[in-house]
């Protein structure tokens, strides 16, 4: 088997590493809200009223990039104009009251994968949310021809990737083969962390078109541009994409996704997410519809997120916390992560002693320190000019601070100042 | 609208645990092998000098800082690191006074002057070192010999200047410059026992092994040069290695964080031009030792050294 590595990242002692564990389904909750807008790009147009009967599988709304459907069956009792989103701004959704039964509706229609994936309203799911359709559409105006399959989980503790490659490593595979064919790519790759033996295995044996690579198990691993310098030994240009370079990489849940759409015609209505954090024991594997609101996924592990806690979207060092527990699954939602009262780490910013550590682990090889530093004096030119624009915020420098930087804090400070004073121009 | 009751705040929401407090708890446990030997050659004038430099650089820290309106930090462990290795490097007699002189200059020029620990350009040990070897030549000088047989009372590094290659074998050997039966300052007389804690400095990851291993390589390499063209007349490179403060340098005054590079390869050219730096004072400058007077002096070039950045990925 060939393996991977990059320079820099952090090995972080994790319990349960590279473990599968199967996915339990959570329980179909009373009331769902499902934003329009579970992408980047344009929310979709609703095309639902107030009162309607859905089933599950229902459209509620269509864009040319994707689709969002009902995740359970019964009534809609609003549309919503302004609901909050990760963030920070604000998206249309709508409201449906389960009426319990979870009748499915039709399936989807045609037989074209593309058109499959749109209708199916597949979204690839990393750092950022990308409509699966608009991700091929760009990699085929590109004529990639290398594909990665992004099998390594988002961070340290969680382990639903690992766990859909050894639970449904022929869906999976099967999702490979469709997007390879969709693209036409010469070769195609499966990232995995070397310690997932049981995801290494399963789709080792299941997908025979894509060569296994075994990756030093580091944060952040994940990220499309490390898996390309890990797999391919490239680097993905400054503020471009894989694309550019002739690489595509999707998720390996979207792969499960793509079977599903194009095999089955069943829309996108579920998502694969590990529960772990303090209160929560060992990480738990849940298949949660979209919409659930992420209290109700936290009963079902056993977790009330009392006063005082936090609730992360992601992982412990990349993720969003997020200001109220009613907020529902999305398909943006890759993991969540949750910390009780007293456990909360901070940040009281001490000087720095210039010891070194932060470069040492900066996996894009910057100088988090200087260009946190410059953010926080204000001298925006100074960052721009020590590259934070390359920064990609994985949390690495702050974790190893022994005085306690927020750095990342200070440098998407400065590269949003950076940004909105571009675009003043 | 009900208030929110969950914490939101910038990434990461986990540290790994690491502080100034830890960096110095683990300076210190690294210094324990080279403060027993000097206290097994040079007896209770070792932990004298030791607990004078610790409990005065501990004291001064507290009250300058008290003086200049900022929170009293001792409990980092900063002054008491600084204190010991400031001990290191002074004769096992020095006076109570010399040792309070130098760490008043060592925390108030060393440290407090620019603002506290991070923001000193200069080693501060270094500093008052140096102030000490220009104030009290001669109490810098007043070795105490290790008990037992001795040839003779001046340091391997005076002997090689003063008497010449050819002495050295009359007096010393290298199991005894590794052990450390010499005259010397306290802490730099016993190489295997810096080495040993220097190793446990890399395997905790407090320094990075660039600066020390490229001090040594500078060391060994350039003395090598000279050795190899003429060996009657230019001392081994082992023996620069081992002999005077070569180690105790590498290890634990070229590392000092705030006056030390941080990109890799400016650590690796500031070890090495300190390496270098050490030879040339030995073989040509005034003084027999020249790595304490190499670090000084390479730490000016810092700020440039950091200007030689890795290449960014993706440019």
């Amino acid at each position: 088997m060939k393996s991977g590595t990059f320079p820099g990242g952090l090995s972080l002692p994790v319990s349960d590493a590279g473990a599968s564990k199967p996915f339990e389904s959570v329980p179909s909750s009373q009331t769902v809200i499902i934003p329009l807008k579970q992408h980047v790009g344009d929310p979709c147009a609703a095309g639902v009223k107030k009162g309607a009967e859905v089933k599950m599988g229902d459209l509620l709304g269509e864009s040319e990039s994707t689709a969002v459907h009902a995740t359970v069956s019964g009534k809609v009792t609003e549309v919503i104009k302004k609901f909050p989103d990760m963030s920070g701004g604000s998206v249309p959704a709508i409201g449906i009251e389960s009426d319990g039964k979870n009748e499915s509706g039709g399936a989807l229609e045609g037989s074209d994968p593309m058109s499959l994936i749109q209708k199916a309203g597949v979204v690839d799911s990393d750092v950022e949310a990308i409509s699966l359709h608009d991700k091929l559409t760009l990699a085929k105006e590109k004529t990639v021809k290398t594909l990665i399959v992004n099998g390594v989980d988002v961070e340290p503790q969680m382990i639903s990737r690992a766990s859909i490659l050894a639970e449904n490593a022929k869906e999976v595979a099967s999702g490979i083969d469709i997007i390879r064919k969709i693209l036409g790519a010469t070769t195609a790759y499966i990232g995995v962390s070397e310690n997932a033996s049981n995801a290494i295995s399963a789709i080792g044996s299941a997908c025979g078109s894509a060569e296994v690579v075994g990756l030093a198990v580091k944060h952040p691993q994940s990220l499309k541009e490390l898996l390309v310098k890990a797999i391919l030994d490239k680097e993905v240009p400054t503020g471009g994409s894989p694309e550019e370079i002739g690489v595509t990489v999707i998720s390996a849940e979207t792969a499960y996704f793509v079977a599903q759409a194009v095999n089955d015609k069943k829309p996108m209505l579920e998502r694969f997410i590990t529960v772990a954090g303090s209160g929560i024991g060992s990480p738990k594997n849940v298949l949660v519809r979209i919409g659930t609101p992420i209290k109700d996924v936290l009963g079902h592990c056993g977790f009330a997120p009392g006063h005082g806690g936090k609730v992360i979207i992601g992982g412990p060092l990349m993720g969003t916390a997020i200001h109220s527990a009613d907020m529902p699954v999305t398909k943006e939602t890759t993991g969540i992560y949750v910390q009780k009262e007293g456990e909360i780490a901070e940040f009281p910013s001490g000087v720095c002693i210039k010891c070194g550590l932060c470069v040492e682990v900066c996996p894009m090889r910057l100088m988090p320190f200087l260009i946190s530093g410059f953010s926080e004096s204000g001298s925006y030119a100074m960052a721009e000019d020590n590259d934070i624009l390359s920064c990609n915020e994985c949390g690495c420098c702050a974790y190893v601070c022994p005085v306690l930087i927020p750095m990342v804090q200070w440098i998407k400070l400065g590269k949003s100042e950076i940004r909105a004073r571009r675009s003043s121009e | 609208m009900k208030a929110p009751e969950l914490v939101v705040s910038a990434i990461p929401h986990v540290h790994g645990g690491n502080s100034i407090q830890k960096i110095m708890m683990n300076t210190l446990i690294a210094l324990i092998p080279a403060v027993v030997i000097g206290v097994y050659f040079f007896g209770m004038d070792t932990i004298r000098v030791i607990v004078i430099a610790m409990a005065s650089a501990a004291a001064w820290e507290a009250i300058l800082q008290k003086m200049m309106g900022r929170p009293i930090a001792v409990s980092n462990l900063s002054g008491a690191v600084s204190g010991l290795i400031l001990a290191m490097l002074l004769p096992p007699t020095a006076p109570w006074w010399m040792i309070c002189t130098g760490t008043f200059v060592m925390i108030l020029l060393g440290k407090e002057i620019y603002g506290g620990l991070g923001n000193n350009p200069f080693n501060g040990v270094l500093i008052a070192w140096v102030v000490l070897q220009m104030s009290y030549p001669g109490y810098m000088i007043d070795w105490l010999a290790p008990p037992g047989d001795f040839m003779t009372e001046a340091t391997p590094l005076e002997v090689l200047k003063y008497e010449g290659v050819g002495s050295i074998a009359e007096h010393f050997t290298t199991s005894g410059l590794l052990i450390g039966n010499t005259t010397g300052f306290i802490g730099e007389v016993s190489a295997l026992m810096l080495l040993i804690g220097g190793a446990y400095l890399l395997i905790r990851k407090v320094v990075s092994w660039r600066i020390p291993v490229s001090f040594l390589a500078g060391v060994f390499l350039f003395s090598g040069l000279f050795w190899l063209t003429n060996s009657e007349e230019y001392a081994s490179p082992l023996f620069h290695l081992l002999a005077g403060g070569s180690i105790m340098a590498a290890f634990f005054l070229a590392t000092d964080m705030p006056s030390s590079p941080v990109t890799p390869a400016g650590m690796l050219i500031y070890g090495f031009l300190c390496g270098v730096l050490t030879v040339v004072i030995r073989l040509w400058g005034a003084w027999d030792d020249g790595a304490y007077y190499a670090v000084f002096i390479i730490s000016i070039l810092t700020p440039l050294l950091d200007k030689i950045k890795s290449k960014i990925y993706g440019r």
